[in-house]
């Protein structure tokens, strides 16, 4: 590799996490100087965009200097050593504000780090913010925060998909090298797809959870959002891991595959295209050009089959009954007392059921409302079967539609969304219509199973703990496209 | 599928929820909620009769741990409580301080 010129390196737009670790070892810049200039950017261009909600830079500028003694002294560096990375806000940094993008926590500071940033801080990596995100992780387009709404970096009328809307939009305008999200039910790999980003969303269980604000437990993970697929599988090797204080976290080691994929390997694998995927009401332009990965995928030797996962189309129901029941019972503990005072309503209430009306009816938006009342609703005597257990038992159904699949092919290529980006405001109203865009991310959540998002609109899934074969096909696919 | 959420039933889980909603909320999370629902009746179809939920996360393993007194004190140690503590609105010897729970009766002091 040639040493990287300083004047090439004044392009943020250039940086992968990659060629950040290159230069940094070049001696192109220090991680110091970079941070600053990252700094500089996003006060110039996040005005526009609203990407993040607080800036961290005192303690970037200390973990840059760290890299960069560290440098000097000739320690081993970390490939994410001194990298500026942006953190979704609803993942728990020592000390620093962590709000979920809700009213009920604009005062908290959070008491620990997450495992995920315990793990990035002794790679020595930058945390250069907390960026917006709908509020607890709900929705589609960031717009339900309560502090902003974030802007597509593409073109400033159109939502940035959600709910890491905010980790996306960074990403790709260039406010930060990679970023941190979490996905429920698309949440990283929807608003990746929208700012034409790459987004992984783990296996269940590949990545602690610890230090994330619940929003559904059996759903939730942590995940890369990156510009390159690359980037997504070292970014995913440094996340990932058993962690003895995550009680879902698996003991699974993930090795060397994850940023060296073979292609012996990728040629001998089969892709299935399912039919519930291709549907009607996909747009033609999101056709054409999976039309064209799938060209340029054959060119690898990759073989395709179609394949047919049966109950597709009930993940939607399935998912709004699940996730509203974790989400009442997970939200249950925001109280506006214990995370931070949210009013001085203290004096004014009678008794202690009357401040928690208070707080929940002022701290939480629309959205959270709707589906903690949703949540209630599904899991309350008399409905329980018809809707929760009724819901539990499809979700085991959609499973075993991939388990079956799984037994023809090796990974499941689908859209990640049947429509491009929308207008700011043009669903706002309309939770159904919300809810709809979620339709070939979800069933990846209810199954656990690994999922990727890949410009240009894309999406890979896996086998379960075989982030390997899906980020391996991705980064493949990235050397014979650049 | 049997449910509708009426007025006096949205009023019922607001209250479980501890969500008081204004006039406007209500028209609109009944109109939401009917939609939604009505979606919901999909499921109907399916046959799940011999069917097993699924119960919490997928495609995992228990992995227990030795029930050590240490792991805990390393726990606390991470969660240095004095930061939960200091994010109370008022606090006496570290023990958050909340208003009555129960209204006091009157006459009382």
């Amino acid at each position: 590799m040639l040493p990287l010129a300083r004047h090439e390196m004044k392009h943020l737009h250039d940086l992968t996490i990659k060629k950040f670790h290159e230069g940094l070892l070049n001696r192109a810049f220090s991680a110091l100087e970079m941070t600053e200039n990252f700094f500089k950017w996003i006060e110039s261009n996040d005005k526009k965009i609203n990407a993040y909600l607080h800036l961290n830079k005192e303690e970037a500028y200390l973990q840059a200097e760290k890299t960069d003694i560290a440098l000097v002294k000739g320690e081993k560096m970390h490939l994410l050593g001194g990298v500026p990375l942006a953190i979704k806000d609803n993942i728990l940094i020592t000390e620093q504000p962590v709000t979920a993008g809700s009213k009920i926590l604009e005062n908290y500071r959070a008491s620990y780090d997450a495992t995920v940033i315990r793990k990035l801080k002794s790679a020595n990596a930058v945390f250069l913010g907390k960026t917006n995100m709908d509020e607890f992780a709900m929705g589609s387009s960031t717009e339900n925060s309560a502090f902003k709404i974030t802007k597509n970096p593409h073109d400033l009328t159109l939502v940035p998909g959600g709910s890491s809307g905010g980790s996306a939009a960074a990403v790709s305008s260039h406010m930060a090298v990679a970023a941190l999200g979490s996905d429920t039910g698309g949440s990283i790999r929807q608003p990746a797809d929208f700012c034409n980003v790459v987004g992984l969303k783990p296996t269940y269980g590949a990545v602690s959870r610890y230090g994330l604000i619940a929003m559904a437990s059996s759903l939730d993970q942590i995940g890369p959002i990156t510009k390159t697929v690359e980037d997504s599988a070292i970014l995913f090797g440094a996340i990932s891991g058993h962690d003895s204080y995550d009680a879902t976290s698996a003991d699974v080691i993930y090795g060397d595959e994850l940023i060296n994929p073979k292609l012996e390997r990728i040629k001998e694998m089969t892709i299935g295209l399912p039919k519930e995927y291709f549907i009607d009401g996909l747009e033609k332009d999101i056709k054409e050009k999976i039309d064209e990965v799938i060209k340029s995928l054959k060119t690898l030797k990759i073989k395709f089959k179609n394949i047919s996962l049966p109950h597709t189309n009930s993940a939607v129901s399935c998912y709004y009954i699940i996730m509203p029941a974790e989400v009442s019972s997970n939200l249950s503990r925001f109280d506006g007392i214990r995370y931070s005072q949210l009013v001085e309503s203290d004096k004014l209430a009678k008794n202690l059921k009357e401040l928690y009306i208070k707080n929940k009816s002022l701290g939480f938006g629309a959205e959270v409302k709707r589906r903690i009342i949703l949540g209630t609703f599904v899991l309350s005597s008399g409905y329980y079967d018809a809707y929760y257990s009724k819901a539990q038992k499809v979700r085991t159904l959609i499973k075993k539609d991939f388990d079956e699949a799984f037994k023809e092919v090796d990974v499941i290529l689908t859209p990640v969304s049947p429509t491009k980006p929308f207008k700011i405001g043009e669903r706002a109203d309309d939770p159904m219509a919300m809810y709809l865009s979620d339709i070939f991310t979800i069933p990846a959540n209810l199954a656990g199973l690994p999922a990727i998002s890949i410009p240009p609109g894309f999406q890979l899934i896996g086998k379960p703990w075989r982030e390997a074969d899906i980020l391996g096909i991705g980064q493949f696919y990235e050397r014979i496209n650049k | 599928m049997p449910g509708i959420i009426n007025k006096a039933t949205l009023k019922h889980l607001s209250s479980l929820a501890r969500i008081e909603l204004n006039a406007k909320e209500t028209n609109k999370f009944l109109k939401d909620f009917a939609k939604i629902i009505e979606h919901f009746s999909e499921l109907e179809k399916i046959d799940t009769d011999k069917i097993e939920p699924i119960i919490g996360g997928t495609n995992l393993k228990n992995i227990l741990r030795e029930d050590d007194v240490d792991f805990d004190k390393r726990a606390r140690s991470v969660n240095d409580s004095g930061r939960i503590i200091r994010a109370f609105p008022n606090s006496e010897r570290g023990y958050l301080k909340i208003p009555p729970v129960f209204d006091a009766p009157a006459g009382s002091p």
